[in-house]
């Protein structure tokens, strides 16, 4: 199984923005522990960031493109505002999770309003840096298409 | 000691047939027998309930609270309803989090895929809380397993 975990914008900064909301673990740390665990179940884990919002989309269009079985996106702030990601994450068929580190249901409420996750098939959320490997460790159990 | 976990379904879910076949042949028991499952390879002792009765619901959530150090509820429609029934969730979850117990809300389906009202935010109560909706029974899993996690952390 090949899968993305693509991240947006500051998440580089893990670990020292608002370490209480977001914990101390840096997005390093947290690619690390995937690419592992996800090795142990034979899943291979591309892991990336970026800041812009076209390089997100032009990310999950390269999942399109080379036939990726699974992405996990953390669009972060333009989980608020992107209808482009919303509008690329449709045309990718394989399974597709939006996860969050903490839950944006309960701050701000600007936060509130998702586009990525009815594009999605599942929404992981609030279970602090260690749901990107909780989510990773179950992937092999969920009945997902493998191309 | 064993750390003791609450799983609680709301209204309507001792019925599962409604849900597509990617969730494959999902039922209450299929749910409770992977949870428990679970549990046992975690070291959790397992509470679990379901309830059509809405003042049953928040009794297990409030009265019952001192029986258990964490909460996986599936609140059904309580979520996402801008109603009394919202109101009297958001404050039973506010109560268990004050407790610093941890609970995590989860779904089936993805909640978010019905209805068309892309906009229309999610009614999550306050307090710390984890989220995981639409990966059918391992919703639960992975719910456990962060649970289970959390727990370790705190002692």
């Amino acid at each position: 199984m090949k899968v993305y975990v693509i991240n947006g914008p500051n998440i580089n900064l893990l670990g020292t923005r608002e370490p209480e909301i977001y914990g101390y673990e840096t997005l390093d740390d947290i690619a690390k522990k995937c690419i592992e665990n996800g090795n142990k179940k034979g899943i291979d884990v591309k892991f990336m960031q970026s800041n812009y919002e076209g390089e997100l989309v032009g990310w999950i269009q390269d999942a399109i493109i080379n036939k990726i079985d699974a992405i996990v996106i953390n669009a972060a702030a333009y989980t608020h505002t992107s209808i482009a990601i919303h509008d690329a994450f449709k045309s990718f068929s394989g399974f597709k999770i939006e996860l969050h580190i903490s839950n944006p249901h309960l701050r701000e409420s600007f936060r509130h309003i998702t586009y990525v996750a009815p594009a999605a098939d599942a929404v992981v959320a609030g279970l602090g840096a260690d749901g990107y490997s909780h989510v990773i460790d179950l992937l092999s159990d969920l009945p997902i298409k493998i191309n | 000691m064993k750390k003791k976990l609450l799983i609680l379904n709301g209204p309507g879910l001792s019925d599962l047939s409604v849900y597509d076949e990617f969730y494959g042949n999902i039922s209450l028991e299929t749910i409770e027998k992977k949870s428990k499952e679970v549990c046992k390879e975690l070291n959790l002792e397992l509470d679990f309930r379901q309830t059509d009765d809405e003042d049953e619901l928040f009794g297990f959530l409030l009265k019952d609270s001192e029986k258990f150090d964490a909460v996986i509820i599936n609140p059904v429609g309580y979520s996402h309803a801008l109603t009394a029934e919202f109101a009297r969730y958001r404050l039973a979850i506010k109560t268990l989090t004050l407790q610093k117990k941890p609970v995590t809300e989860v779904h089936i389906a993805n909640i978010f895929k019905q209805g068309s009202d892309i906009t229309k935010p999610l009614q999550v109560p306050e307090g710390e809380m984890g989220f995981v909706s639409g990966l059918g029974v391992y919703s639960y899993v992975i719910a456990i397993n962060a649970i289970s996690k959390k727990l370790n952390q705190h002692t």
